[in-house]
């Protein structure tokens, strides 16, 4: 029988979580899983009443959803709209649900008939523009990362339960990447939004000699003026830049001024 | 100062006797686009991978002394109460092999805040005295500014510094430990022409400086020069990334950050680096952030290091090794920017 | 010889000799928590308590330092003491709920335990204060710092000349310590009290405490030779404040100030308190008017 929680005397309410997800690859609800070590600490701390990838039960009086993937159709705005309105507390889990993540690169394309006919040819099947959660309903809090780092979840956890504040590290991840003693990825000829780019992933991709993809959105005051000129000295094309910053949706509308300045440069 | 003189196949040995303990080193870690090789510290277990060769590192030898994140305390929690455990995170003696003068110099600046001040940090201390460093004469790079600095040369701070002379060594010995291992390898007393010739070393060495700062009455310059445009200028470039931090031997601020454990009964304080580039470094709490703008925090960063470092211990917190401006990735450097200040923007 | 080099333990075995002490690092003393008093919805006065004897009669502070108090895992910042620094015993902190120490301080109960370094900082100069005039200006959560020199004088009241306090607040409900405002007055003090907004029942002035002042200088609008000021509230407050005694007559070295900044050691290690090149934990948080003017970026 799972006690009272307290930490310094103080008790704690116990939340009543749920996991759901929308368009989205699952990946993210599979690293919480994954974290076999903690797992059974991270289910004390917590009450999972809903989580398909997980438990075959379901309930729908929870204090706070975790809810992965972008919303690519109307019926995943229904479905959303319906877990905000039973949520106290609604977490975007992943790039997907926090900036549309990698599904949203369809969005690219002013047709998005021609992409469902290229994707799908007559294959009946109902799509959209890609949306964040937050286009759709009212997000308390984003975890980054495509995929999430499970350690930074099983933080914000514990935290919540304390009813400590969640904060983002604000600076980009080149901090994270020079503690962690890797050579700039600059200095190999390879382009990176790491000077850009939030950090919070301990620089995950380059330090595994992988230019970073701005999977967590910019940084506060991200000074992406000055890593175009990085890039254009270094022989890195706008459109090489682009495709990393429409990737995961997180720098869209800095991916929007860029392609109309460019576009605006090219008119004679 | 005690010197003595060695044959360049007595070092090996040299490094050998000192493998007893552990030995951190300058090390290859791999090559730039342009071939360029790159350098960094790292623990070495064999003399073949000393690059004793090397121009300068990447990151500075700072970790080995002030951990980019170090845990200053554990916590064991439970009902009664709590109990709080520290470990100043050093149990050994560890060995710098190779470091050069202005490394060195940067650990004796740095000992001036952490340990000759009010209270005296013991995580640095523990590691900085049970370190034994040797130092090794450098061959200055375009962009080291050392000279300007004052920290070209190393008078202390170190067990025993080597001076590549051709075929030998020529060592000055500070420490009794030093003197001790030096006794185990077959040296010899340095002779006229052994002077003569470390001599014509340090003056082909000093021949070599191309960077400049001039710090004369600098500190009075960036006072007058507060308002300066060119602050902006280079605050339009700065990333606010920290990497000018990260690389710095002498750079210290940290920010703690304070973890519950997920079983809720136990809890970790870690130290970690900040940079007062970074945008959160002046924020206090409920949120007002004392210098949101990327040029305010530039410039605080010069006036830590160049005006306020220098009125407390009447030197600069810059050794002039110019790994910030070569990590750089916007070229904000060192001269260019004092140079900038001082004309006035 | 052995190659091994001996470790050597910077924190003394016995009988080792050390320059430094290393110990005021992170070796925080054990208190608890013998009372809280919730003054308002957002401030509780907490009563702390050094449990070992020995370290609790050694422990001595002046008016205007602060301590670090740490909870595990939650956090650690600096308070102002807010008691006499006359009194052995508990100490007293007023807290304002603003983050996540601050708000987890309020849910604790007696008993609770804390962690405690300190004293550490400058002071508010009573001593040199005898046989002057004092002006205690405070704003906001500024009265906290000041109650501490406020209960030196009151200890020798006798030993000094006209004391004022001009008190200025939002509005009435966030008025603190308002339950020893008599006893002050009955130790001869002249209390004048302002706020931004009168709320239900006040009958007090209402308005920016430069007002108030400016009816303590009166038509002459300078003050006695021979006067200190002692300022504490947010930063706009200060200029304006000063500004004002300064006209009044009263000499830079004469104003003392209390500035906050956020640390994250108090000991003049970590430097995000830093204001130019002043450490506010070291070199503060109590200036006098005089190193205030000098340094850029303080108020």
């Amino acid at each position: 029988m799972r006690g009272q929680l307290s930490y310094l005397g103080v008790e704690l309410a116990r939340p009543r979580v749920a996991f759901f997800e929308l368009t989205s690859c699952e990946g993210c609800q599979l690293q919480i899983l994954n974290n076999e070590a903690s797992l059974l600490d991270f289910l004390s701390l917590v009450e999972v009443v809903n989580f398909r990838e997980a438990m075959t039960e379901r309930h729908d009086d929870y204090d706070v959803a975790f809810v992965e993937g972008s919303v690519s159709r109307a019926d995943e705005a229904d479905r959303l709209r319906a877990i905000r309105a039973n949520a106290k507390i609604l977490v975007a889990l992943g790039s997907c649900a926090c900036f549309g993540g990698v599904n949203q690169l369809k969005n690219r394309f002013r047709d998005l008939d021609w992409v469902k006919r290229e994707v799908y040819g007559d294959f009946p099947i109902i799509t959209q523009e890609v949306l964040p959660l937050s286009a759709v309903v009212d997000v308390d809090l984003c975890i980054y990362g495509c995929p999430i780092r499970k350690e930074e979840v099983e933080k914000i956890v514990t935290n919540l339960v304390l009813g400590k504040a969640i904060s983002h590290p604000r600076y980009p991840v080149c901090m994270e990447c020079q503690a962690s003693q890797n050579i700039c990825l600059f200095d190999l000829g390879e382009p990176c939004l790491g000077p850009v780019t939030r950090a919070g992933c301990n620089a995950w991709c380059p330090s595994n000699r992988r230019g970073c993809w701005g999977c967590r959105g910019p940084a506060d005051d991200a000074n992406l003026a000055q890593l175009e000129k990085i890039m254009a000295e270094r022989g890195v094309s706008a459109e090489a830049m682009l495709d990393r910053l429409e990737c995961f949706g997180g720098f869209a509308t800095q991916a929007d001024l860029l392609r109309s300045a460019a576009a605006d440069g090219r008119k004679p | 100062m005690l010197f003595k003189v060695f044959a360049k196949d007595e070092l090996p040995k040299l490094f050998d006797l000192l493998a007893a303990n552990p030995v951190i080193a300058p090390v290859q870690k791999g090559v730039d686009q342009h071939g360029v090789p790159l350098f960094d510290f790292d623990v070495v277990h064999d003399f073949a991978d000393l690059r004793l060769d090397y121009t300068s590192t990447i990151h500075s030898a700072k970790r080995y002394f002030l951990p980019y994140a170090e845990t200053l305390a554990t916590f064991t929690v439970d009902k009664g109460g709590w109990e709080k455990q520290v470990d100043l995170n050093i149990d050994r003696r560890q060995v710098l092999f190779g470091l050069h003068a202005c490394d060195i110099n940067a650990l004796n600046k740095l000992d001036k805040v952490l340990v000759q001040s009010a209270y005296p940090n013991p995580f640095y201390a523990a590691k900085r005295r049970n370190m034994f460093i040797i130092g090794l004469q450098c061959t200055p790079r375009p962009q080291c500014f050392c000279r300007s600095m004052g920290t070209d040369f190393a008078l202390h701070g170190f067990d025993m510094f080597l001076t590549d002379l051709g075929d030998s060594y020529f060592a000055e010995i500070l420490s009794a430990a030093a003197f001790q291992f030096m006794a185990r390898i077959v040296t010899r007393e340095p002779g006229h022409d052994d002077h003569e010739r470390y001599k014509a070393v340090v003056a082909e060495k000093n021949g070599r400086f191309q960077a400049k700062v001039d710090s004369s009455d600098l500190t009075k310059i960036l006072d007058m020069e507060f308002e300066s445009p060119a602050w902006k200028a280079w605050g339009d470039k700065c990333l606010s990334c920290g990497t000018c931090a990260n690389v710095c031997p002498t750079c210290y601020c940290y920010g703690v950050e304070e973890n519950v454990d997920l079983d809720l009964t136990g809890a970790v304080k870690t130290r970690r680096l900040h940079s007062c580039n970074l945008i959160d470094f002046a924020v206090v709490a409920g949120g007002h952030n004392f210098r949101p703008h990327s040029h305010a925090r530039l410039k605080y960063r010069y006036y830590h290091k160049h005006r306020g470092f220098v009125e407390a211990f009447e030197e600069a917190l810059c050794v002039g090794c110019g790994r910030c401006g070569e990590a750089c990735l916007a070229g904000i450097t060192v001269p260019a920017v004092i140079a900038s200040v001082r004309e006035g923007g | 010889m052995e190659n091994r080099l001996p470790f050597i333990d910077v924190l003394g075995g016995p009988g080792g000799r050390r320059r430094e002490d290393f110990t005021s690092f992170e070796y925080t003393l054990p208190a608890e928590i013998t009372s809280l008093y919730a003054l308002t919805p957002t401030e509780t006065l907490y009563q702390i308590r050094i449990i070992d004897p020995t370290a609790r009669q050694r422990f001595t502070f002046q008016p205007g330092q602060f301590v670090m108090l740490e909870l595990p895992g939650i956090g650690e910042a600096p308070f102002s003491i807010s008691s006499s620094p006359v009194r052995h015993g508990d100490i007293e902190l007023c807290i304002r709920r603003v983050g996540n120490l601050t708000n987890f301080l309020a849910r604790l109960t007696r008993g609770a335990r804390v962690g405690l370094s300190g004293p550490f900082g400058t002071h508010f100069p009573v001593e040199e204060m005898v046989g002057q005039d004092i002006l205690l200006l405070a704003g906001g959560l500024g009265i906290v710092p000041l109650r501490s020199p406020l209960s030196a004088v009151l200890e020798n009241r006798s030993n000094y000349g006209r004391v004022d306090i001009m008190y200025g607040a939002r509005n009435p409900a966030e008025l603190l310590f308002t339950y020893q405002y008599e006893e002050w007055r009955r130790f001869d003090i002249n209390l004048a009290i302002t706020v931004d907004q009168a709320g239900p029942g006040w009958q007090g002035p209402v308005g920016l405490i430069t007002e108030v002042l400016k009816e303590r200088l009166g038509q002459a609008g300078s003050l006695a030779t021979g006067t200190c000021a002692i300022v504490c509230g947010p930063p706009v407050m200060f200029r304006f404040v000063c500004d004002l005694l300064t006209r009044a007559g009263l000499p830079p070295q004469k104003m003392f100030v209390s500035l906050e900044r956020r640390m994250h050691c108090g000991r003049g290690k970590c430097c995000r308190c830093n204001i130019g090149s002043t450490y506010t934990c070291l070199d503060g948080p109590v200036f006098d008017y005089w190193s205030v003017m000098n340094l850029k970026e303080a108020i």
